[in-house]
């Protein structure tokens, strides 16, 4: 009789006998709990499944080591020796609203280049003057509507923070181009050769159309302006990343686990096919590519599971369907792995957020990633962090590095056999629906056809009626919710980083800002680059960045760009719901 | 008899943020609830979510924004429903609302908050408590 066999023939006694005896017991039909064993691996392979970190399949880590196991020193965000990393996501009202945030930042002793937020109207291609943008203008993020803009943001990175010192981060999509080119026209009158310039354009156009909404352009438009930036990118700017894919977004709106890994390696798919069709070698831009984030939840051993079958997909995929050669093309790399995602916290005693963010920040150590205690427990209350919410993400990280010593070990839970069950089952249900998606032709028209948005608001919609039945319990939502329980509250010392008067002001005077670049720049010149634009954007093989580096040079603004594209491309427009 | 139909909401979102998972829910969930429901899909200005509330007859108004505008969206759609003497609209809201805006909000006309966790029944409840009466089938 083979071990597996001698473990079924237990698995029954201890059914029948064992188990049954503790049903009765306690008066209960059904366990409430799971127990797995070798049987639900059978078969299991180490070196085919896990293998050794930083070696294909990549299942236990993307590199051989964790170099985030360097903790910073002085705070900000963990980072290793030898890499740069942008501040945390940041920016807010004007352009000099932001710059002195980063101003302030620096006096903490924090290196950081820009990690930018952008309102709303750069995100969707409008100026802060246009009717859109009433309302909206500095709030999520800093206004940008002409390279003056980053002009002003970037006062503050001089000298020992040059441009060619520290790295960024534009959480930009629908108009990435045209942040890449304020970035490289920048550089290019200060001098600095644009192949020493690093940063991370979120650039991730796909997932807009599903989950996040700061479309501008359709589907097959916005893909030839993502070619552009991989070829242009791969071509001039090869130490910039071409995109930061995220799963994130697409969970947060909704979608389940394995949904997130589909959808997101479907999207990956395309990108990279984007490289192939303009006739690149796989491996010259694939090692560009980064994720932002998956997605997350409090489910601490599923997200365990997801990372890791998040790293054999895409290195499989690279291997297999891109005959990638380059260990480097094949690895998924983002800045924090494993969390809970903001759809996790409650407005409801706000507090417990920290704890929640600490059960994701576990997941996050145990799988391969720097521990993130994300995000920080004042999320859900309005724009922006407290400084006092930062600190106890910061130090809730700290204390489960070097206090737990979480990260001591490489994927501690490789070989458990739930994990590694997990693993498998997560990994083939992504396959299968990646599989459909294909049938449909790829992601593209499965976009086009809303197949995406109709499944992440089905999933979002039986979360809520599972809350509504009390299937899925939220502390202090829909349990624990007495008269006897306690909201705790802290009261706040620190000012908020973001000034909110400066915030309600920005409007007003970016508005009265813009007027005075108009009249002060060369309109003449400008006109002729808008027409030299609509010329080109009507060349589907035209690479738009290089002019787009000369309108940004003239002060045209992001909209005056946009809009010549919207004349060329039309305006999304979504699927009916 | 006074003829019985079911309560009509439009779900909106104002402005520019694209985060639209609350509003369908809403939407889907008050569908569940036996409401009339249409949802506006994202970036609406105040003006579309009014003439679509006209069009459609609606009884309620629900406006969804997380992007912090909506001290200006929300006054602005009501404004405007108060020029075209359609006081008789309930308008909800939720989103993410900072809890020192919502006595704010209520005073411009807001009729209640529902912000995170916010449980679909109690929207449901508090409409069908609260909506004027236009002849409707209370379910």
């Amino acid at each position: 009789m083979s071990d597996l066999d001698k473990i079924r023939e237990r698995k029954k006694f201890w059914e029948d006998v064992v188990l049954k005896t503790a049903l009765g017991r306690f008066k209960l039909e059904q366990s409430p709990n799971k127990f797995y064993s070798p049987l639900d691996i059978e078969g299991f392979d180490f070196a085919e499944k896990v293998g050794f970190p930083g070696w294909y399949p990549y299942t236990a880590g993307t590199y051989p080591l964790l170099p985030y196991a360097v903790v910073a020193s002085k705070g900000g965000l963990p980072s290793a020796k030898g890499l740069k990393r942008a501040a945390r996501y940041s920016g807010y009202g004007t352009p000099e609203d932001t710059r002195d945030y980063y101003k302030e930042y620096q006096k903490r002793g924090l290196r950081g280049g820009p990690n930018l937020a952008m309102d709303l109207p750069t995100q969707c291609g409008y100026d802060s003057d246009n009717p859109m943008a009433r309302g909206e203008v500095g709030k999520v993020g800093v206004c940008i509507d002409t390279l003056n803009d980053f002009e002003i943001i970037y006062e503050v990175y001089t000298g020992e923070l040059e441009l060619d010192r520290i790295a960024s981060n534009f959480t930009i999509n629908a108009p990435a181009n045209i942040i890449i080119a304020f970035y490289a026209a920048l550089a290019e009158k200060r001098g600095i050769p644009l192949d020493k310039l690093r940063a991370t354009p979120q650039n991730d156009i796909l997932k807009e159309f599903v989950a996040r909404g700061t479309y501008i352009f359709p589907p097959r438009s916005s893909m030839r302006m993502f070619r552009d930036s991989l070829t242009f990118l791969t071509k001039y700017m090869p130490n910039v990343n071409v995109t930061s894919i995220g799963g994130y977004h697409v969970r947060e709106a909704g979608a389940s686990r394995v949904q997130d890994l589909a959808f997101s390696m479907a999207i990956g798919t395309a990108y990279l096919q984007e490289g192939v069709n303009a006739g690149l070698e796989i491996d010259s831009f694939a090692p560009k590519f980064t994720f932002n984030a998956f997605g997350g939840s409090m489910e601490l051993f599923k997200e365990v599971a997801f990372q890791r079958a998040a790293r054999r997909m895409w290195a499989k995929i690279l291997k297999e369907k891109f005959g990638a050669k380059d260990f480097r093309s094949m690895l998924i790399r983002q800045p924090l792995g494993a969390h809970i995602g903001p759809t996790s916290t409650t407005a409801q005693r706000p507090l417990n957020n920290v704890t929640r963010a600490v059960v994701g920040a576990i997941a996050g150590a145990l799988s391969g990633a720097p521990p993130v205690a994300y995000p920080p427990y004042d999320e859900p209350l309005g724009l922006g962090w407290s400084l006092e919410a930062q600190q106890l993400s910061e130090d809730a990280a700290r204390i489960l590095q070097v206090e737990a010593k979480l990260t001591e070990v490489m994927d501690p839970l490789a070989g458990s056999y739930y994990v590694e069950y997990l693993t498998d089952e997560i990994e083939n249900s992504a396959w299968r629906e990646l599989d459909k998606i294909d049938g449909m032709g790829g992601v593209v028209d499965a976009i086009e056809g809303g197949y995406l948005q109709r499944e992440i608001a089905r999933n979002a919609h039986e979360r809520q009626q599972k809350i509504e039945k009390g299937e899925e319990l939220v502390v202090g939502v829909n349990c624990f919710t007495g008269e006897n329980e306690l909201d705790v509250v802290i009261n706040r010392i620190v000012p908020h980083p973001y000034d909110e008067t400066k915030r309600e002001e920005a409007e007003e005077k970016q508005i009265k800002k813009l007027a005075e670049i108009k009249r002060s720049r060369d309109s003449r010149l400008v006109s002729q680059l808008l027409t030299e634009l609509r010329e080109k954007a009507q060349k589907d093989d035209e690479n738009l960045i290089p002019h787009f580096i000369e309108c940004a040079k003239a002060y045209v603004t992001l909209q005056e760009m946009c809009d010549v594209l919207r004349e060329t491309f039309s305006e999304y427009e979504p699927v009916q719901f | 008899m006074e003829k019985q139909r079911p309560i009509k909401v439009l779900v909106a979102k104002p402005g520019l943020d694209g985060h639209d998972r609350g509003a369908k829910v809403v939407a889907l969930g008050l569908r569940d609830e036996g409401m009339e429901v249409i949802y506006s899909g994202l970036r609406q200005t105040p003006e579309k979510i009014v003439q679509a509330a006209v069009q459609e007859d609606v009884d309620v108004v629900g406006l969804s924004c997380l992007s912090g505008a909506h001290r200006y969206l929300f006054s602005e759609v009501i404004r405007q429903f108060k020029e075209k003497g359609m006081e008789d609209v309930m308008v909800i809201a939720g989103g993410i609302i900072p809890e020192k805006d919502i006595l704010g909000l209520k005073e411009t006309g807001v009729k209640e908050v529902f912000g995170p966790g916010a449980s679909i029944k109690k929207i449901a409840e508090f409409i069908r408590e609260n909506v004027k009466e236009k002849g409707f089938a209370v379910e």
